[in-house]
């Protein structure tokens, strides 16, 4: 079993980290500099995180347990417009980027109003492709309410949140709704705000646990950080990619950022130590973000076996 | 406390929360912007289930156009006038205005905070910006924040002392506008 935990501390001698979780058969999902610190995400097998925590001791780092690592959440709001950005949607985002999870923003098209309010296709698989999705509404309920045809048709559980308290019952398609966090115009900074934000990471992390528990049904042939690696080792392109996060990981797979047209072939062929080639365990194809790569990884009972 | 006299709002339907938190929102845009001490009454009126929004202000005494001598001090020298600039946020609007008035080969600035005029014309009612119409641009950018996202069809009626603002998701009815007037009326009257 893999732990999913955040490393922060200094630049200087963070190489150890890398190499003991390595050693351990760890994987490190992220490493994020900044100038002098480092933040480094990491799944670690959990028999031996004690030993990384005397590692980081060592070093005078910082060493938390990032349940939402190795995930991909989508923030979700009607519009781009100064009404719902920055403070809410930003606070949101870099709060479950802070317990470990990949955060992508969207704003819909036309996703504003109460009568008005739509989504469409292509929003639909882009919110598909992330792991779970939290939509930010406002403050009256009714509107609420009204815009739950935003979010039906999507597959991925998604966390509504919005002003009002309402009862569960009421968003029948909503995973979870957090409330006391509806429109407003400044950042959240009081405790009562700061709770707020770690409600909607618990029921997020809730979410993602349901998605879990779903796939340790019918396990994945192999696990997302381990095609992570593979592909990182054998299509070293992908290190010249200009994002952050060049292969972000999903609970069933991942995206490279590399445009599908030139580089799928060299992915489908990417091939592990057992013999086996990525294209024959995972359906590679084109990510509705951008012009990258979506590798979902098939399961046991298609393929037949795990490794 | 509100800095305002008067500040209502009212919401129909079980909305009591959307009521406070439109409250502090309001306050918190009008604050950003710097707006909140040149209104003095407030009425807001939200229907949702229409949808429509609706503000109707009283503002306090208009505000006197900003002169030179507001953002400098003027003073007499040999062969012209000196002003010592206090209000750097309005430095590059006088110089301007300055320029447009005596010939920009008249004016100099021989110093950050220091501009000189050759003229024996005073400069110190020159009227460097008109802040009612800033700030009725303010007020205009600060209602649209406001309203309820999606509510794209907007009327905005301004005197010198007031003004009306209406927001709605479906085409703006003459109706539809003398309703909410009279719900402002009522609430004024309450």
């Amino acid at each position: 079993m893999l732990e999913p935990v955040m490393f922060t501390g200094g630049l200087y001698k963070h190489d150890l980290v890398v190499e003991l979780v390595e050693d351990l058969g760890g994987y490190v999902l992220q490493k994020n500099v900044t100038q002098t610190e480092i933040i480094l995400l990491i799944l670690i097998p959990s028999e031996d995180a004690a030993a990384l925590g005397v590692l980081s001791k060592e070093l005078r780092g910082e060493l938390v347990r990032a349940p939402l690592a190795g995930t991909e959440v989508a923030v979700v709001t009607p519009t781009l417009a100064i009404h719902h950005l920055p403070h809410i949607a930003c606070d949101i985002a870099e709060y479950l980027r802070r317990h470990g999870s990949k955060t992508n923003m969207l704003g819909m098209a036309r996703g504003v109003g109460r009568e008005i309010a739509q989504i469409n296709e292509y929003e639909t698989a882009l919110i598909n492709e992330h792991d779970a999705a939290v939509f930010i509404f406002g403050n009256f309920q009714e509107c609420i309410k009204k815009k739950e045809s935003l979010y039906r048709n999507i597959s991925v559980p998604v966390v509504v949140t919005g002003g009002p308290q309402i009862p569960q019952g009421d968003l029948p398609y909503a995973f979870g709704y957090v409330p006391s966090i509806g429109r407003v115009a400044h950042r959240a900074r009081k405790s009562t705000e700061i709770g707020t934000l770690d409600r909607i990471v618990e029921v997020v992390g809730r979410a993602l646990d349901k998605t879990r528990n779903a796939i340790a049904k019918d396990p994945l042939t192999t696990s997302p950080p381990r095609v992570m690696d593979a592909v990182r080792e054998q299509v070293p392109e992908v290190e010249f990619s200009y994002s952050p996060l060049p292969i972000a990981l999903n609970l069933t797979g991942c995206r490279v950022k590399l445009p599908y047209e030139g580089y799928r072939d060299k992915v489908s062929a990417v091939t592990f130590d057992e013999g086996v080639k990525l294209g024959e365990i995972a359906t590679i194809r084109p990510s509705r973000m951008k012009d990258y790569i979506l590798v979902r990884i098939l399961p046991a009972s298609e393929t037949g076996f795990v490794f | 406390m509100d800095p305002m006299e008067v500040f209502k709002i009212e919401v129909t339907g079980q909305e009591e929360f959307g009521a406070k938190k439109y409250r502090e929102l309001i306050m918190d845009i009008l604050q950003d912007l710097g707006l909140i001490r040149s209104i003095g009454k407030l009425y807001v009126y939200v229907d949702i289930m229409k949808p429509v929004f609706a503000v109707y202000g009283l503002l306090r005494s208009g505000i006197p156009p900003l002169t030179v001598k507001d953002v400098g001090d003027v003073l007499k020298v040999q062969g012209g006038y000196q002003v010592k600039i206090n209000d750097e946020e309005h430095m590059a609007d006088m110089i301007r205005v300055l320029s447009d008035h005596y010939g920009r080969e008249r004016v100099e600035q021989p110093a950050r905070d220091i501009v000189v005029i050759a003229s024996d014309a005073t400069p110190a009612d020159l009227m460097v910006a008109d802040l009612e119409a800033e700030f009725l641009q303010d007020l205009t950018d600060a209602l649209v924040r406001v309203a309820p996202e999606g509510f794209r069809n907007r009327r905005n009626e301004m005197t010198k002392d007031s003004f009306f603002f209406i927001a709605a998701e479906e085409t703006l009815e003459p109706d539809m506008i003398r309703e909410m007037r009279e719900k402002i009326r009522e609430m004024e009257n309450a």
